[in-house]
């Protein structure tokens, strides 16, 4: 059994009665290398869909948790369960909970790097002072706004007042959290959250892959929020250097926020800053400061310099990325998309209005992104196995049409080993609108097919 | 520039019919058994029996196997008719025809001949003792469970040759194959089911408890939707044992939990859950 991963949580999700002898048999040493792999900030375990589960059952979880954990640094844990399969979980395990248990998929995704949904007003409870106050600090650190009640007397009083709060979370556990470098996305910039003692192992937690991707894909402002760094060692202190002097070809910068340096040695600032990195004291010291978003480049790609073009590996291996998007839509609509003409030039999208596009980046013998680009209502045609009934919801569509392209990257990755090429695909990307995907390739050259399928058209843009 | 183009379609309407067309027309032997039990006569209907020679070897593996808790080799088709009663033997003849729809090498899940036998059997009896403690006497419901396996074949024959991509597809959706068949064709697995049950005549009971027990086609008759709820629990009951797990067949369609939560305490004592 694998897990299913969307926007960095991997979830798997077991059907029936999971008990002593069945449980072993969900997971393979393959099924959990391959969730190791896939380098998820958190893999949970769904028992939405367990009707009967015993402590033997949970056990080759658990075990699976132990290993994801050591290898990946996430958090892991189970979710989707009620009141008594939680007193259940919390009994069997006792003083070994070292794993998070998530009411539902939804409160999981709040205590996630995924930061989503900011600014929810959370009403949480937890018989365990230390537990209510460990999610309070993990919410605010999430951008949310956690009301802590007390008492349960105080949790009942609270939870009763309608529509007060988006979300209330009981019945769950935060275990060891997980110690990747958190990622968020604030307009333009991109926010890593480091922590603690910063020493060798974060060239193990901080996913490099993710920064390369986000560097190729026009991001030039990378913030460190380090208000809960204790200290830092020359280990640490060469990872920063060597991370911003490469961002230097790309032009982009890195900043550190709220470090204090009562514990590090003064002379690490000036090498860091000497390799390019900047320091503030307040976050806001730069997100609200127009000027200096602008000129970091923190608003626009236009001032990337390294514009990369297209190179002939690239176009000689372009029937494979088409055959690729073809069989996805075919695959995802049951009916033959067409290419009706290509050509190599920038990307070429009129009329802009009413459209959406999703990215996904490749790397490794070749690298590259494909871009997707439909008009909304296509791609809702072009995701109708994924989504099921008509929907308004332009999120869900962006997130579908996000699972599509991760398709297309799955085929493209296939069908290039087929030619002894190794490549590995990053998450994909969506733009709910064109002015968004331009900023990051207007001046980039590439290939761009236009493909219909039923006579509904969409762009496909193969570029680096 | 040339791009060369492949059809990459993952389900067709026309498989489906090709599939339909290609079931074989039930065997002659098959229908005068079932002639003579719907009679009643257990001696003509193993007479019968015995004609066929596959037929007689599969009753023979199949109430063999420990679950059906024999103790001593049963060898003859009318001693095997004779022990099981009318409904039983008419429920396995009906298992012995979904034989015949069954692959001789499975590709989109990992069984074999054997596995599959044995998890007819583990249905079988299973769905006798969810009956005898429902008190419920009636040969075409007790066959019903018969029919419950042909989900499982119907999945193997329609998405075998796009295992990859069905793969693929799972791998960032968490779609069951019931609803991919749904949404691209408009027809799922019991509906196929249903159409093979027809073309061997089965009568139309075992298919509206099947329907029913898919889950999400709940009947409106509430004795049919009640039998539904319990053959929907009794498959993954069944599907949660380590070998169909192993076999991947745990998630081939939805386990509709609300479905079934208010039988479940009723379930567990029967099957003795603790």
């Amino acid at each position: 059994m694998r897990a299913v991963v969307k926007n960095g949580i991997g979830i798997f999700t077991p059907q029936g009665f999971l008990d002593g002898s069945s449980g072993n048999s969900f997971l393979s040493i393959d099924d959990i290398d391959g969730t190791i792999a896939q380098n998820a900030d958190m893999i949970l375990v769904s028992l939405k869909k367990v009707i009967f589960f015993n402590r033997n059952g949970l056990d080759s979880f658990v075990k699976m948790f132990q290993k994801v954990r050591s290898a990946n640094h996430c958090t892991v844990g189970f979710c989707d369960y009620d009141t008594k399969k939680y007193a259940a979980i919390v009994k069997f395990y006792q003083d070994d909970l070292n794993f998070s248990l998530f009411k539902t998929q939804e409160i999981a995704t709040l205590f996630s790097a995924n930061y989503k949904n900011q600014n929810k007003n959370i009403l949480l409870y937890n018989e365990d002072k230390s537990q209510r106050a460990a999610m309070a600090i993990e919410l605010h650190d999430s951008g949310h706004n956690p009301i802590v009640a007390q008492s349960y007397s105080e949790f009942k009083e609270k939870s009763d007042a309608e529509n007060a709060y988006d979300i209330i979370i009981t019945d769950t556990y935060l275990g060891q959290m997980g110690q990747k470098v958190a990622t968020r996305v604030t307009g333009n910039a991109i926010i890593y959250t480091v922590s603690s003692f910063l020493d060798a192992e974060i060239g193990n937690t901080f996913n490099i892959a993710y920064h390369n991707n986000s560097l190729n894909v026009g991001f030039r402002l990378f913030i460190f929020d380090a208000y809960k760094v204790i200290s830092m060692n020359v280990h640490a202190l060469n990872f920063f250097s060597k991370l911003s002097s490469a961002g230097a070809e790309y032009n982009a910068t890195i900043c550190f926020v709220g470090m204090s340096f009562d514990k590090t040695p003064k002379e690490f600032k000036e090498t860091l800053e000497d390799s390019g990195i900047m320091f503030f004291s307040q976050m806001d010291d730069i997100l609200q400061d127009k000027d200096m978003l602008e000129e970091l480049g923190a608003s626009s790609a236009s001032n990337v310099k390294d514009k990369r073009a297209i190179n002939k590996t690239t176009v000689t291996e372009l029937p494979n990325f088409i055959d690729a998007t073809v069989g996805t839509i075919e695959m995802m609509t049951n009916s033959k998309a067409i290419k009706e003409s290509a050509n190599i030039n920038t990307i070429d999208i009129s009329p802009k209005e009413g459209k959406i596009a999703s990215s996904i980046g490749f790397y490794g013998d070749m690298d590259g992104m494909v871009i997707l680009v439909f008009p909304t209502e296509i791609a809702k045609k072009a995701c109708e196995l994924l989504i099921g009934e008509e929907t308004n919801d332009t999120e869900l569509v962006l997130d579908t049409l996000a699972e599509l392209v991760n398709i297309v990257g799955g085929k493209v990755k296939t069908l290039l080993a087929d030619e002894h090429i190794s490549v590995d695909i990053t998450l994909p990307r969506t733009y709910p609108n064109i002015d968004s995907l331009l900023e990051i390739v207007q001046d980039k050259k590439g290939v761009q097919v236009d493909l219909s399928f039923n006579n509904d058209k969409f762009i496909f843009f193969l570029t680096r | 520039m040339q791009i060369n183009i492949k059809y990459n379609i993952l389900i067709k309407k026309d498989t489906i019919d090709n599939f339909i067309q290609k079931i074989p027309p039930a065997p002659q032997a098959l229908k005068e058994t079932l002639l003579h039990l719907n009679a009643g006569d257990l001696v003509k209907a193993a007479n019968a029996a015995a004609q066929d020679k596959a037929l007689s070897s599969y009753l023979k593996v199949l109430v063999n196997k420990p679950i059906y808790g024999f103790r001593n080799e049963v060898s003859d088709v009318s001693q095997i008719f004779g022990i099981l009663g009318v409904s039983a033997s008419q429920q396995v003849v009906y298992n012995y025809m979904m034989t015949l729809l069954s692959p001789s090498k499975w590709i989109l899940f990992k069984l074999n001949r054997v596995l599959f036998y044995n998890l007819q059997a583990d249905l079988s009896v299973n769905w006798q003792k969810i009956l005898n403690h429902l008190h419920i006497d009636d040969k075409d419901i007790l066959s019903s469970i018969s029919l419950l396996p042909a989900s499982i074949i119907v999945s193997e024959a329609l998405f075998c040759e796009k295992k990859a991509d069905v793969d693929l597809l799972r791998s960032v959706n968490q779609i069951d194959l019931n609803t991919v068949l749904q949404r691209l064709c408009g027809l799922d697995l019991f509906d196929i089911c249903e159409q093979i049950a027809q073309k061997w005549e089965m009568p139309q009971a075992i298919s509206d408890i099947l329907q029913s027990a898919s889950g999400v086609k709940p009947a409106k008759d509430e004795t049919t939707n009640n039998l539904g709820k319990w053959m929907h629990l009794l498959l993954f009951y069944t599907l949660s044992q380590e070998k169909y797990v192993e076999a991947e067949l745990n998630d081939f369609i939805d386990f509709q939990v609300e479905y079934v939560s208010d039988i479940y305490e009723e379930f567990s004592k029967v099957m003795e859950i603790s």
